[in-house]
């Protein structure tokens, strides 16, 4: 077992991401074991995974935001909620052209999350109960706007009978696949804001404003980096990405849920936190959110295509959950 | 007062304990007759709180000797002193305010019988302790209810709840207004009564010689001596705890003194939340340009949260107003006092100087990051550049500037939180102690540094609790105490007792 | 400042519950109003139930002399009894409920009934038998019948994938244990079984597995129409929705039934809320007549 702790601490083991890789590694290992009849085998396994994930990808891009500056962002499902059903209502219900539908829910999701920033650093309430708040509310909204039901193709008129109308096109583009059926337009979608936030992170001030917020705020202040404008910005970009996530989902399940996204927060705060991005703040960055984000993936597919029970599929989940988090302590 | 023939309560001989290289204490004795009110004085860093800690059981690794009524003791534990009959009312409360008071008093010593709690007879026993204090008050209620003097009181009455009987007490008069500082007073006679010894720390000078039976002076960890109070009047007081050999070793060269760089008008910082009092009240004073004023004073005086008000750390709660270069502006943030050009380097820069995750580059660019990226896009070379020129002008060795803060010595730390301020092009310099916790190497260079500075024509205020320093290097000295100036001193006048004087509350003849 | 802001985000919190919890009442004309009637709503986070009441609402609206009041507990049991309290102390003619739970419930529904108030219980049941009478559809039936089904479509055998409710229900595990019933002894076989907890996004992702799994799939089976409509667009998206066919539960207008019309259900076996058959028993009710205590609604099968 020494012999294990001393190898643990050897320069290349600490890096985050060869950690961050391994356990991915571990877990794809797994699947070729258990390949469930060669199902892991085929690439449509694996491209099914992505499209599966990415939504949840998409909020764990801005949960990471958000985690790097020390703080938390529970309303990420609530607003993907917010974001189908107004998709849903904008497209086929007030049937606008699809720019200015996407861009409305854009809007939405932008302002719910610079709410919850505007609380969170303008008020200082602790983020964790400005994002409870906002999670609550949002949902609420959500299912104020539906009226309770899905906004679906189902169209109910005045007496009480249903039209059906056809599904709008960007609906079915974004739940269609591209390069010769080989990738889902919601996976790209997903690598795109991955991009976009990797740009921000790294290239970009308000990111390194990011990191210092999250490594020492009170020395960020006073070093005069504008804390407040910055968080605002994070949890806005976070309530952006949800509102992606959002039109991505009602594309997919080719409706507006008021549920859509309920517990999500939970999956992204997850791959997040197995990624190696710490959740004290100041450390990580976006790369180890994908790799993150695949461990999980994989992790619920291949216990999905061998048809494991969902009791042992909860047991297995949370303890490899603390097992991923465990490999990535480092000694300080 | 002494009876020579009495046995000795407490003997602490030949002392010693070193933080690593750094030595704190070197052969230092105290010893306590019952019945005793003994002061123990020093400047700030002399080694006070250092040696009642060892006392206390909260560090167990010194060498010497402890013995406690004639019985040699080795206390493992801050439990065992207490056991012993040791307890030390700290500076800072230990209460913890969710709790009530009964739960405070017995925090550690809780009665229970098989981890049952006894809370009616905690209650009825605490309510006995509280009402000798002349408290009369509801044990029940929990402590963040009372108001600060209380809270004091009843971290007194804490302290003495179980008989104790070597008793040391830190500071414990600072948060308590007059009369409560009388009731004190007749409680520490009463403890005299009972035959219990006080230790006491204070800085202020009337109660020095209020209450002190003998007085033991501490001075840079070494032991200069013990005496009654009689004995030792106020000036030779002064001059054992400031006694030192100036050496010439400080290279201050100054340069042409120019015009006002920085005007400060009646700054006043309201009174926080552990103390009554305002932090500073109505200060004013100028700084010119290739000038170092210093403020000088000592714990609580306010000089830092003078400094620290006019940066802008409070924000708006801050009053006054502030000129730079004869431009006045009303106190808002510390980014605003930036682009005003003030820069303050904190006296505690692993809580708010540095960022320890960030590498040196990214740590000295974060004050002005705007400089170095257009339109929010970085432009990485030119802060490594930047950083290149900066930290090799301070001096600062690192294997890479890559390469985490956390990594770094405490004096190179300190040289990357000068780099970032350097990188404002600062027009007035707020140093609050830059040389703490830096080795005598880099203390040097960063003396050098602050000669070139104001040379360069910037204005420096400065922060120093080193008396030597101090003198050294400040052009102008003004100390404080307890919120207000005291006295202001040229270069020329101005000598340790002189200082110290002031800081001790003594004004300046006009 | 500060301190009003804190009042000010009080204020707007206090608002926002007490907007949540305000009664949901139905408008309509108090002049010819005969009969009020109470309608105790466990919740109405499933669009189910939110159909349940819009079924009543529309029945009641036939007739002129009833009222309908809604009363919505949000889920929460506690606030479903001090509503029926309401109902109570307010005299109402007679009472719906769908309660949350049965054991906590039970108490003050047996009050009403003692009290003279004529009481409905509609889908969920309570313990006892104190009360006017049950409405409900039995769910194991209803398994059964879709098994049943199934088995005369295929002819008797072929490969099924069961995608199921939340297992930790009474309704999955009746849906469940119903299909097995039905299709007991024949040969149809069961080749992949997930539990999709009731949502679409789940269904899909299972249904992924299941296609990447096995070669040939005959028929899908989901205890629910989202479940359905989830295992057909991940058919859809492997191109294999032809060959397989799919069926669910439920069975609502815009839902369950939408799917069949459009063709992507073969079958939608129908939940019905019996919010009209809860209305119409209650004028016979109100009306003088007795009643049976036990209704068991049919499920009708919608098919194209």
């Amino acid at each position: 077992m020494s012999k294990l702790l001393k190898i643990k601490n050897s320069s290349w083991m600490t890096s985050p991401t060869i950690r961050a890789l391994g356990a991915l590694i571990i877990v794809f290992v797994i699947g070729l074991i258990f390949n469930a009849d060669g199902a892991f085998l085929k690439w449509g396994t694996h491209r099914d995974m992505l499209r599966a994930v990415s939504v949840y990808g998409l909020l764990a891009c801005g949960m990471t935001l958000v985690i790097i500056t020390g703080g938390i962002d529970l309303s990420v499902g609530s607003i993907l909620g917010i974001s189908a059903v107004s998709f849903s209502l904008f497209c086929i219900h007030f049937s606008w052209p699809f720019y200015i539908a996407i861009i409305a829910c854009l809007l939405i999701g932008l302002a719910c999350g610079a709410a919850s920033g505007l609380i969170i650093s303008r008020f200082n309430i602790q983020p964790f109960i400005a994002t409870l708040a906002m999670m609550v509310f949002a949902r609420g909204l959500a299912k104020w706007m539906s009226g309770g039901q899905k906004i679906s193709t189902a169209v109910q008129q005045a007496d009480g009978t249903y039209k059906y109308v056809p599904v709008p096109d960007v609906f079915n583009f974004i739940n269609s696949k591209i390069l010769w059926n080989n990738i889902s337009v919601v996976t790209i979608i997903f690598l795109i804001c991955l991009l976009v936030s990797a740009v921000l992170l790294i290239k970009l001030r308000p990111g390194r404003y990011i990191y210092a917020i999250g490594g020492n705020e009170e020395a960020a202040r006073l070093s005069g980096v504008p804390v407040n404008a910055v968080k605002i910005l994070t949890y806005a970009m976070s309530g952006l990405f949800c509102a992606v996530a959002g039109i991505c989902q009602a594309s997919q399940e080719l409706q507006g849920d008021p549920e859509a996204g309920f517990t999500y927060e939970l999956s992204a705060i997850a791959m997040v936190v197995i990624g190696g991005t710490s959740l004290r703040g100041g450390r990580g960055g976006i790369w180890l959110t994908l790799l993150g984000v695949l461990t999980i993936g994989y992790l619920e597919k291949i216990l999905s295509i061998n048809a494991v029970g969902e009791d042992k599929r909860l047991m297995l989940t949370g303890a490899i959950i603390v097992a991923a988090v465990l490999l990535q302590k480092t000694k300080k | 007062m002494t009876d020579n023939t009495k046995s000795l309560l407490l003997k602490m001989s030949r002392i010693s304990k070193s933080f690593g290289p750094v030595e704190v204490l070197a052969d230092v004795n105290l010893d306590l007759y019952p019945g005793e009110v003994h002061i123990l004085a020093g400047e700030n860093g002399a080694g006070k709180s250092t040696l009642m800690k060892i006392l206390g059981g909260v560090h167990t690794d010194y060498s010497g000797k402890i013995k406690i009524e004639g019985k040699e003791t080795d206390f493992k534990s801050v439990q065992d002193a207490t056991e012993a009959g040791v307890s030390i009312i700290h500076q800072e409360l230990s209460l913890i305010g969710s709790l009530n008071v009964a739960e405070n008093i017995f925090l550690g010593k809780e009665k229970s019988s098989y981890q049952w709690l006894d809370k009616s007879h905690m209650v009825e026993y605490s309510k006995g302790i509280l009402k000798n204090f002349g408290l009369d008050i509801d044990p029940k209620r929990a402590v963040d209810e009372f108001p600060i003097g209380i809270q004091q009181m009843i971290e007194i009455a804490k302290a003495l709840a179980f008989n104790a009987k070597i008793i040391v007490m830190d500071e414990p008069t600072s948060a308590l207004t007059e009369p409560e500082v009388k009731k004190l007073f007749k409680i520490i006679d009463q403890l005299k009564e009972q035959g219990c010894s006080i230790v006491y720390i204070t800085h202020k000078m009337e109660e020095i010689y209020s209450i002190a039976d003998r007085i033991t002076v501490l001075r840079d960890g070494e032991y200069i001596g013990t005496e009654t109070a009689g004995n030792l009047p106020c000036e030779k007081l002064i001059q054992w705890m400031v006694g030192r050999e100036l050496s010439q070793q400080f290279p201050r060269h100054t340069p042409h003194i120019g015009n006002v760089r920085l005007q400060a008008n009646n700054i006043f910082v309201p009174a926080a939340s552990t103390n009554p009092a305002p932090r500073v009240g109505n200060v004013s004073f100028s700084v010119k340009a290739g000038e170092i004023l210093s403020i000088a004073g000592l714990q609580g005086s306010g000089n830092s949260e003078l400094l620290n008000g006019i940066f802008g750390t409070y924000g708006k709660d801050t009053k006054g107003s502030v000129e730079i270069d004869g431009e006045k502006y009303k106190i808002d943030s510390p980014s605003k006092s930036i682009q005003r050009g003030l820069a303050l380097l904190t006296n505690d820069r692993k809580s708010n100087g540095l960022v320890m995750d960030l590498s040196i580059i990214k740590n000295s660019t974060l004050a002005c990051l705007p400089c170095y990226s257009r339109c929010f896009w970085l432009r990485p070379a030119d802060e490594r550049k930047a950083a290149k020129e900066t930290t090799e002008s301070l001096k600062l060795k690192a294997e890479s500037l890559n390469q985490e803060v956390d990594s770094l010595s405490g004096g190179n730390q300190q040289k990357v939180v000068m780099a970032k301020w350097m990188q404002t092009n600062p027009k007035v310099l707020l140093l609050d102690e830059p040389t703490r916790g830096v080795d005598i190497g880099a203390k040097h260079e960063i003396y050098e540094l602050m000669n070139q500075w104001t040379k360069d024509g910037i204005a420096i205020v400065l922060i120093t609790s080193e008396m030597p320093e101090l003198l050294a290097m400040s052009d102008r000295i003004m100390v404080m105490h307890r919120g207000k100036v005291t006295a202001q001193f040229s270069r020329e006048e101005a000598t340790q007792e002189k200082v110290l004087s002031a800081a001790l509350g003594k004004r300046k003849p006009a | 400042m500060k301190k009003f802001t804190k009042i000010l985000a009080v204020v707007i919190l206090l608002v926002i519950v007490l907007s949540q919890g305000c009664a949901k009442k139905s408008d309509s004309d108090t002049n010819q109003v005969k009969w009020t009637i109470g309608m105790s709503q466990c919740n109405l986070g499933e669009p189910w139930r939110v159909q349940m009441n819009a079924d009543i609402k529309n029945a009641a609206n036939e007739y002129e002399d009833i009222k309908v009041v809604f009363k919505d507990a949000q889920n929460d049991t506690l606030k479903q009894r001090s509503q029926m309290e309401e109902f109570i102390s307010a005299g109402v003619d007679l009472i719906i409920i769908s309660p949350k739970e049965a054991v906590p419930l039970t108490p003050v529904v047996a009050q009403a009934y003692q009290k003279g108030i004529p009481i409905i219980v509609l889908d969920r049941r309570v313990l006892g038998d104190k009360y006017t009478c049950f409405i409900g559809a039995d769910n194991k039936k209803i398994g059964k019948a879709t098994g049943k089904w199934i088995v005369e479509q295929l002819g008797g055998k072929g490969k099924i994938v069961e995608l199921k409710g939340l297992m930790t229900s009474t309704p999955g595990q009746d849906r469940h244990s119903g299909f097995r019933e039905g299709i007991k002894g024949s040969g149809i076989e069961i080749i992949f079984e997930a539990d999709m907890k009731w949502l679409e996004p789940n269904a899909r992702k299972e249904m992924e597995s299941a296609l990447a799994r096995f070669e040939t799939i005959d028929m899908v089976y989901a205890h629910n129409d989202p479940g359905a409509h989830g295992a057909y667009l991940a058919a859809l998206a492997a191109g294999r929705e032809k060959d397989i066919k799919f069926v669910g539960i439920d069975a609502l207008p815009q839902e369950g039934q939408a799917y069949v019309a459009q063709g992507i259900l073969a079958a939608s076996f129908e939940y019905p809320t019996g919010g009209k058959e809860a209305i119409e028993t209650a004028l016979e009710i109100l009306s003088g007549q007795n009643v049976e205590k036990e209704i068991t609604l049919d499920s009708r099968c919608f098919t194209k």
